[in-house]
Formats: structure tokens, C-alpha cells, sequence
């Protein structure tokens, strides 16, 4: 296909995978310096066990009359009424899980052991309940792996808006996040309001990842919240530096991942991965370069 | 500016301090006044870093009062707990002390910047301003954590273990420049320590915490080794159930 085409039929799609691309991996270097990159993996799994779960209940919705009486199959195929319905479970999916990991805490093992141990129960429960939706479980299968290229402008819309909004947060409380992040106690006797900190983060990323699943589906989330601060950070001189520079490889991911799938005629979620990889390949390069001089 | 006519700046009076229903501490009665240098010493497990928490204000008292009379202070913590995977400068990090006096638009002012660099350079961190956490030394972060507490202008300056990894010479300058800080402008410094022999010269106060609670004595008189009737070192590396019940 060529990139006119795709640009035809697809610039909904396309433009949301921009905006995931220069946003997400902003959200992803918060949690890499924190500690907490399992949480890229892990909520965007959360959300999408909630949107599966939303599918599973969706004949009983329509059974009560909640879409004005539209049938099952016009449900599902009105973006609008779908996006909002599919949305409010996996904002439910999201910070439902991420509430658990806060309330568990250190009670279970270590940190990473707990976040694998939520993404093995929230995949069991998305593949089970995408197997008892009525609509199939491909159809189910293709919105989550974001194969299926189906984002309308209502979509974008409120993908710009939660994104571009959360970061817009992210950097009015840039100088407290990164206080509140490293040095709590410092934060406290600094009279920062360290909870609201934390909550802000907290409510930015579950509302990025929720919506970014519905719109993107978890795999490009899963690639652009983890892989480029990984690349970014061995080059990364200041924080701010580090989150443009992450932005900036998530960009360039999204964009040679998209041009690769509409090429190659390939799904475009995995190649943004794929891409997004290669980006951060010579950052991981570097760090081992520099680890190996350092030692010896 | 607070007014310099009272003398102290934090008062506890019958200060019962815990976690869920177990007190650590009880019938805490203590007064920190302005140019006070205090060391909170003890042996392991005592419930120095209890106290500290109490007097910082993240741990509240379950039974009397911690009465702050200045909102002004400064907390220096263990190097060693700053995770240097953040990638920031020593510039940065100091600049972070002046957070609440951020400006609208959530930018440092000029003077901030320029009152963060003498300060580094007056703790011997000249020309190192943009140099990141992780390519520090022990002792330079150390001074870099200083030069941030002050920054905050405060009245009353925490410091958790100051000289923990780190040597003699940076250790002096730390404790050197907190002295002028007493002397100068009043302010009072209480700095918890397992190494109270690099302290003694630079405090008039020992608060000895043992058997749950605290018992204030003057630094010329203080004597860990008699106080136990064990070497300080033996006293460092035991247990807390055995030191203290």
C-alpha cells in the first residue's frame, strides 16, 4: 500500500500511533526512573482484561436497554457508544490493578514478582473472557493486538486529549514529580504536597494506558512506554533531557514502524515495537560500550 | 523571617512516638533552640530514626505534643539512598531546595540559580554543577545534598547520618560549614550519627536514646563507652534487643 493510501484510509489511526509515539514514552521514563517499568507491561494488560471483560457483559447491557435499544451488532460497530462503553472498562481494568499493586505493596515478594504475577492473571482473564464474548474471540483478539487499524476521529480525539492533557500535567509538576519520586521525605519536609504528587502520576497513567489500549491496543503501549527511555537513557544528561530524548525515539519509532507496515503490507502495532527497538538499540549499545570501559 | 526573639524552635512535651500501637519512644520532653548542635545518638535500633521522623513531622506522636514554631526546615539524607538512576546534575539536585519558592510558570529565577551555584562552590563543588548524580563521589553528593538543605533557608537543619560513606576530609568540610551556619545566623543543626567521635567537636548536646527513651547530656560530658560499659564500637555492631531491653 502506498503511503498516500494509507494516509486515505487510515489518518485516524495513523495520527494516534503519532501522538502514542511522541507522548507514551514520557509516562514510560517516569516509571523507568522510579523503578516501576513492569507497570508498562502490566497496566496496559490490566486494561485490556477490562475491556475483554466489557465484551464478556456487553448481551447483558443491551439486554437492559443501556444503548437506547440498539441491537448487539450495531453496538458494536457504533464507534462512539462502543468507545466510551469499552473505555469505562478498561479505565476499570487499569485502575482497578494498578489499586491492587498500591494496597499489596511489599506485603508480596519483590516488586517485579508481584507486577509479572498480575500480568499472568490479567492475560488468563483476557483470553477467557474474549472466549465467552459473543462477538468472538477474534474480533475481540484483533481490537486489543490494535491490528485491526479501526480508530475514528472520536477516538483521536480523546487520545490527544488524555495524552496531550496528562503530559501537559506531567510538565507543570515536573520539578515535585521528580522531588516526590526520588526523596520522598525531602519532598514532606520541603512542605510538597508528596500524596497529590503521587496520586496526580498515578491518575495520568491509568488514563494514558486505558485509553491508549482502546485506541493503539496494549502491544504498541507495552513497546513505547518500556523501550525507548531504555534507549535514551544512557545518553541522557538531565532529566528533561532524558524525556525529550525518549519522546524523540518514540517518534521515530511510530514513524518507521508505520512506514514499514503499510510497505511490507505488515500489522503496524508489532512493527512500531520492532522499530521502536532498533531506535533504542544503539543507547543499549552505548551503556554496554561505556559499563565494559568503566570495569575494566 | 522568623523572629530571632525566640529562642527555640520546636518543643516537645510528653511526645509518645510508635508505629500502630508499640511506642518506641515515650515521655519524650525536648527543646530545640536556635544555634543548637545536637547529635541523637544511640545504639542500633534504638529509635533514633523514630525520633527523627517525629521531629520532622512524618510520624505524629500518639500521646502529647511536637510543637514546630518554624516551618523552615532542612533535611540532609543518606547519599546512598538518592537512586542514581535519575539522571540529574549536581545543579539540578541543589535547585530542588528552591521548589517552593518556584515562580509561576514553574521556573527557578535567575537568583536561585546563582545562590545554588556559590553555594556548591562554597562547599568545594565549583565547576561541577553540571556533573550528573552517578558520576559523583560519596562525599561530593553528600555536599551537593548539603548545599540543597540550604538553599531552603532553613532554621532547623536534619542530618541523617552525614558521614556515612564518606572520608574525613569531606565529612570536616560538611560539619565546618554548618558550624559558620550556627554561628552566623542561628540556625540549629541535629545530626543523627553512629559515628559520634567525627561529631564531638561540632555539638553542645548528646541526646542518648536507650530504653525507649531520650536523656539529654552535655557533649563535654558524654561518654558512650561509660554510658554502656562497653567499647562505642561494640555498641555499634549490637543488637537492639540486646543493647536496649
Amino acid at each position: 500500500m502506498s503511503i498516500q493510501e494509507a494516509w486515505e484510509f487510515f489518518r485516524w489511526s495513523i495520527l494516534a500511533i503519532l501522538v502514542a509515539g511522541a507522548t507514551l514514552p514520557v509516562i514510560g521514563a517516569w516509571l523507568f526512573v522510579r523503578r516501576t517499568s513492569f507497570h508498562g507491561l502490566a497496566l496496559p494488560q490490566f486494561a485490556a482484561s477490562g475491556v475483554a471483560f466489557g465484551f464478556m457483559l456487553l448481551p447483558w447491557f443491551v439486554a437492559q436497554g443501556m444503548f437506547g435499544g440498539l441491537p448487539l451488532g450495531e453496538v458494536a460497530s457504533d464507534t462512539h457508544t462502543a468507545l466510551n462503553y469499552h473505555l469505562s472498562f478498561a479505565a476499570l481494568g487499569t485502575f482497578g490493578g494498578l489499586s491492587l499493586l498500591v494496597l499489596v505493596g511489599d506485603r508480596l515478594g519483590t516488586e517485579g514478582a508481584r507486577v509479572a504475577g498480575a500480568f499472568a492473571v490479567a492475560s488468563a482473564i483476557t483470553i477467557l473472557c474474549a472466549h465467552r464474548s459473543p462477538l468472538g474471540e477474534i474480533f475481540v483478539h484483533g481490537i486489543l493486538t490494535g491490528e485491526s487499524l479501526i480508530v475514528g476521529i472520536h477516538e483521536f480525539e480523546t487520545l490527544a486529549v488524555v495524552l496531550l492533557g496528562g503530559l501537559g500535567l506531567l510538565v507543570w509538576w515536573h520539578h515535585d514529580l521528580v522531588l516526590v519520586s526520588m526523596d520522598s521525605e525531602s519532598a514532606f519536609v520541603l512542605g510538597r504536597p508528596v500524596k497529590r504528587i503521587e496520586l496526580l502520576f498515578m491518575v495520568v497513567t491509568g488514563l494514558s494506558v486505558s485509553v491508549g489500549t482502546m485506541s493503539v491496543g496494549p502491544m504498541i503501549l507495552f513497546g513505547l512506554l518500556v523501550l525507548p527511555p531504555m534507549g535514551a537513557r544512557p545518553f541522557a544528561r538531565s532529566m528533561r533531557g532524558l524525556l525529550w530524548k525518549s519522546a524523540g525515539l518514540g517518534t521515530v519509532g511510530a514513524i518507521l514502524g508505520l512506514f514499514a507496515a503499510f510497505r511490507l503490507d505488515l500489522p503496524p502495532s508489532p512493527c512500531v515495537v520492532a522499530t521502536s527497538a532498533v531506535c533504542a538499540l544503539p543507547g543499549w549499545l552505548f551503556a554496554g560500550w561505556r559499563s565494559s570501559t568503566r570495569s575494566s | 523571617m522568623a523572629d530571632r526573639a525566640i529562642a527555640h524552635l520546636m518543643d516537645v512535651r510528653g511526645a509518645q512516638l510508635g508505629y500502630g500501637a508499640v511506642p518506641i519512644l515515650r515521655d519524650l520532653n525536648l527543646r530545640i533552640e536556635r544555634g543548637q548542635r545536637v547529635a541523637i545518638c544511640g545504639p542500633n535500633g534504638a529509635g533514633k530514626t523514630t525520633l527523627f521522623r517525629g521531629l520532622l513531622g512524618s510520624l505524629s506522636p500518639s500521646v502529647g505534643v511536637i510543637e514546630r514554631l518554624t516551618d523552615r526546615m532542612g533535611y540532609l539524607p543518606q547519599s546512598e539512598r538518592l537512586d542514581p538512576l535519575f539522571p540529574l546534575t549536581a545543579l539540578e539536585l541543589v535547585l530542588q531546595g528552591a521548589i517552593p519558592r518556584l515562580s509561576g510558570v514553574r521556573t527557578f529565577s535567575n537568583g536561585e540559580v546563582s545562590r545554588a551555584e556559590s553555594l556548591l562552590s562554597s562547599l568545594g563543588l565549583g565547576g561541577q554543577e553540571r556533573m550528573l548524580l552517578s558520576e559523583l563521589s560519596g562525599g561530593q553528593r553528600q555536599r551537593v545534598l548539603l548545599a540543597r538543605a540550604l538553599l531552603a533557608d532553613p532554621e532547623i537543619l536534619f542530618l541523617d547520618e552525614p558521614t556515612s560513606g564518606v572520608d574525613i576530609e569531606a565529612a570536616r568540610v560538611i560539619f565546618e560549614q554548618v558550624d559558620e551556619l550556627t554561628k552566623e545566623r542561628g540556625l540549629a543543626a541535629l545530626t543523627v550519627t553512629h559515628h559520634y567521635d567525627q561529631l564531638a567537636a561540632h555539638v553542645d548536646s548528646v541526646w542518648w536514646i536507650t530504653n525507649g527513651t531520650v536523656e539529654v547530656l552535655d557533649a563535654k560530658d558524654f561518654n558512650p563507652a561509660s554510658l554502656l560499659g562497653r567499647r562505642w564500637s561494640d555498641v555499634d555492631s549490637a543488637g537492639s534487643e540486646e543493647v536496649t531491653r
